[in-house]
């Protein structure tokens, strides 16, 4: 093969479609992607916690603009009344109360969204045996001790004493294991206590 | 034949959305707000005893949901709070979880409010609720008597 018919062959093979050369990138990218996992199902795709403490690290936000956000106080000193009324408030939010303790004055609850559409099938959820130790359904992800859920929603309220004739509630929630840190969810919750605190106030008079 | 102009375009949209889908979703503004369901079944939830006596009431709950072969979780006798879980029927790979309150009400009656949670789900149909009540009118009627 001399130098001109290799010339050639080489002119002949970069005059192929354009189309083509912009295939092979995007096909590119597209590996690209795959290699990053991105394609994969969403229940696939999201990461394992596998050591709590990252969490402490993941707030973005300054702190005191969150705990301002959180935070909210009602002209009222009866501790036990308002933790009955969190206690029913989270019941309108249909949150599962899972801890209560009166004399720390602490709510716990959590609940679970739909927060996105698998796309057809989920091969998944058909390996789901409950019998086993691996539990593969929608949104659970076990192997061992290790577990989460991808559209858990945690929600902790604390009450506490901010003079004699007020109480401070702070609210804090978690998705997809990390903190809220938007105002509008806190916003929306305190509506939410502030409307039930009234309703009960008036019931109890 | 399809041209490989069109391929490419049908790729980069394929790709956008890919791109798109990578991101963590981020918590929707209305994550702590009351859906419109659950201020109408709201009511129903809610019944109100002829009972003076709270522990008499959390009693008749705790019973009631045995009876309906729940697992009591948590039961909190000064703030009147009873939590519940239970497998579903018929294959039992559901979990039922239930969430109750006793208040006490001004004229010597206590109010009851129940949740119940279908796996991720609310329970928004009343005959859900009107089965619980009719079992703890039941349960109260029996722990009185």
């Amino acid at each position: 093969m001399n130098l001109v018919s290799h010339q050639r062959m080489l002119a002949q093979f970069t005059r192929l479609p354009v189309g083509a050369g912009w295939l092979n990138r995007w096909l590119l990218v597209g590996f690209c992607l795959l290699l990053q996992g991105c394609p994969t199902p969403y229940e696939l795709r999201h990461v394992n916690q596998w050591d709590s403490r990252e969490q402490i690290w993941l707030s973005e936000e300054s702190q005191v603009k969150i705990r301002t956000a959180q935070s909210r106080v009602f002209d009222t000193s009866d501790r036990r009344k308002m933790l009955a009324t969190i206690v029913s408030t989270l019941q309108d939010l249909d949150f599962k109360v899972e801890v209560l303790d009166e004399g720390l004055g602490l709510v716990s609850g959590k609940k679970y969204v739909e927060n996105e559409q698998i796309y057809g099938l989920d091969l998944s959820y058909l390996l789901y045996q409950p019998d086993t130790l691996l539990v593969l359904n929608r949104h659970d992800r076990t192997w061992g001790p290790f577990t989460h859920r991808s559209n858990l929603v945690r929600l902790t309220v604390t009450v506490r004493k901010r003079n004699e004739a007020q109480l401070v509630v702070r609210a804090s929630a978690q998705f997809y294991l990390r903190a809220v840190e938007d105002p509008a969810p806190y916003q929306q919750f305190f509506r939410t206590l502030e409307q039930s605190v009234f309703l009960e106030g008036h019931s109890v008079e | 034949m399809m041209k490989l102009e069109n391929v490419g375009g049908i790729l980069a949209v394929v790709v956008l959305v890919l791109i798109q889908g990578c991101a963590a979703p981020q918590p929707s503004p209305d994550l702590l707000a009351p859906t419109d369901a659950q201020m109408k079944i709201r009511s129903l939830q809610t019944r109100s005893f002829d009972i003076k006596d709270r522990q008499l009431a959390m009693r008749g709950v705790i019973a009631a949901l045995q009876d309906l072969g729940f697992i009591i979780e948590r039961a909190n006798e000064s703030l009147g709070l009873v939590t519940a879980a239970r497998f579903a029927e018929p294959n039992f790979y559901d979990v039922v979880g239930v969430t109750v309150t006793v208040r006490s009400e001004t004229d010597g009656r206590m109010m009851i409010r129940a949740n119940a949670i279908y796996n991720n789900k609310p329970i928004e149909d009343p005959k859900v609720y009107q089965n619980f009540f009719a079992t703890l009118e039941r349960s109260l009627f029996v722990t009185k008597n």
